[in-house]
């Protein structure tokens, strides 16, 4: 199944900004996040179809996911 | 009432049919506190100076130091050693002699949050840490003030309105910022002396922030409400992300 990937802030740093991408049925935010290489702990906001998303969560095709890392400076 | 001076100052505001006479005196009446006198602290404060809110309330901590200086235009060579609050205070009534400052030296904590924070109408958030950010969510949250939430790293910035305590157009509540964010522990987060930040960046973020408490204030227009700006300066892009906080129900997102 097809989703889209959104990328912010220093995630976007030798990755991309959104692209699309083809993955199995069941694959799981974490999943992808694996593939990315970005670790969990250094998420601050996910959200799938802009609503509020955990890791472990499932994808369905053609959603939207948006992966923020913890930007909090000041 | 406005003094001859202050409706010339304010002229340009003034002849805004959006704001005029009644709106500067909004303006004027107004009670907004800024928490954190930095980077982002240092445009927020400027214009909410500029602009004639009455009232500004500045908590901050630290003193300035010389590596601040590269991004937090509020404060100058020759206030280094000095209190940000007083620092920040001396530039704003400089800047507008018509403005009230109430400076508050003090880290937020669990014990003088709500205490400090309940005497504004509006808060916004420009501290550098997450444990800042969720206490002063959590106060505004139980308080019911608006609170104009933004942060900055390296090139890129987010800002947001969260008014958690109230319903959007569907009837929903709004969510809060722990229902969009997770807390993480400080020595995880991203911080501005680890990574670096261009200077510019909390200056434009600043600038929305500011823009957005003008809004809140003057009840004009659409509020950043369960919507996030995201602003990144590498490619000069915006992006607005309308989100929600509540999780799907069941396990697959769709």
């Amino acid at each position: 199944m097809k989703i889209t990937v959104k990328l912010f802030a220093t995630f976007r740093q030798g990755r991309f900004k959104i692209a699309e991408q083809d993955v199995p049925e069941g694959t799981t935010i974490a999943d992808v996040l694996d593939t990315l290489a970005i670790e969990v702990a250094d998420v601050g906001m996910l959200f799938v179809n802009g609503r509020h998303a955990e890791p472990e969560q499932r994808l369905a095709g053609g959603v939207v996911l948006a992966i923020f890392p913890l930007v909090g400076g000041g | 009432m406005l003094s001859h001076e202050e409706l010339q100052r304010y002229a340009r505001h003034i002849v805004l049919r959006d704001i005029g006479g009644p709106g500067q005196q909004a303006l004027k009446a107004a009670r907004v506190v800024v928490v954190g006198a930095g980077g982002l602290g240092s445009p927020i404060l400027q214009y909410l100076a500029a602009a004639g809110v009455g009232t500004i309330g500045i908590v901050d901590d630290d003193t300035v130091s010389l590596s601040n200086l590269q991004r937090q235009v509020i404060h100058g060579t020759p206030d280094i050693g000095r209190p940000k609050v007083a620092s920040a205070r001396d530039a704003i009534l400089r800047l507008n002699p018509h403005v009230t400052v109430e400076a508050h030296a003090i880290r937020l904590d669990a014990t003088n949050a709500r205490n400090v924070l309940s005497g504004y109408d509006v808060v916004i958030d420009g501290t550098d840490n997450f444990a800042t950010r969720f206490l002063v969510a959590d106060a505004c949250e139980a308080l019911e003030r608006p609170l104009v939430a933004a942060a900055v790293i390296e090139f890129y910035g987010w800002v947001t309105v969260l008014m958690p305590y109230a319903t959007g157009p569907d009837g929903s509540r709004n969510p809060s910022l722990r229902a969009i964010m997770r807390q993480p522990d400080d020595g995880r987060a991203q911080t501005c002396a680890e990574f670096g930040i261009l200077g510019v960046v909390p200056g434009i973020l600043g600038t929305l922030a500011a823009a957005e408490a003008l809004k809140l204030v003057l009840g004009l227009g659409m509020p950043l409400v369960r919507r996030m700006l995201t602003v990144d300066v590498r490619d000069m892009s915006i992006d607005a992300l309308d989100y929600e906080g509540e999780p799907a129900t069941g396990t697959e997102l769709t």
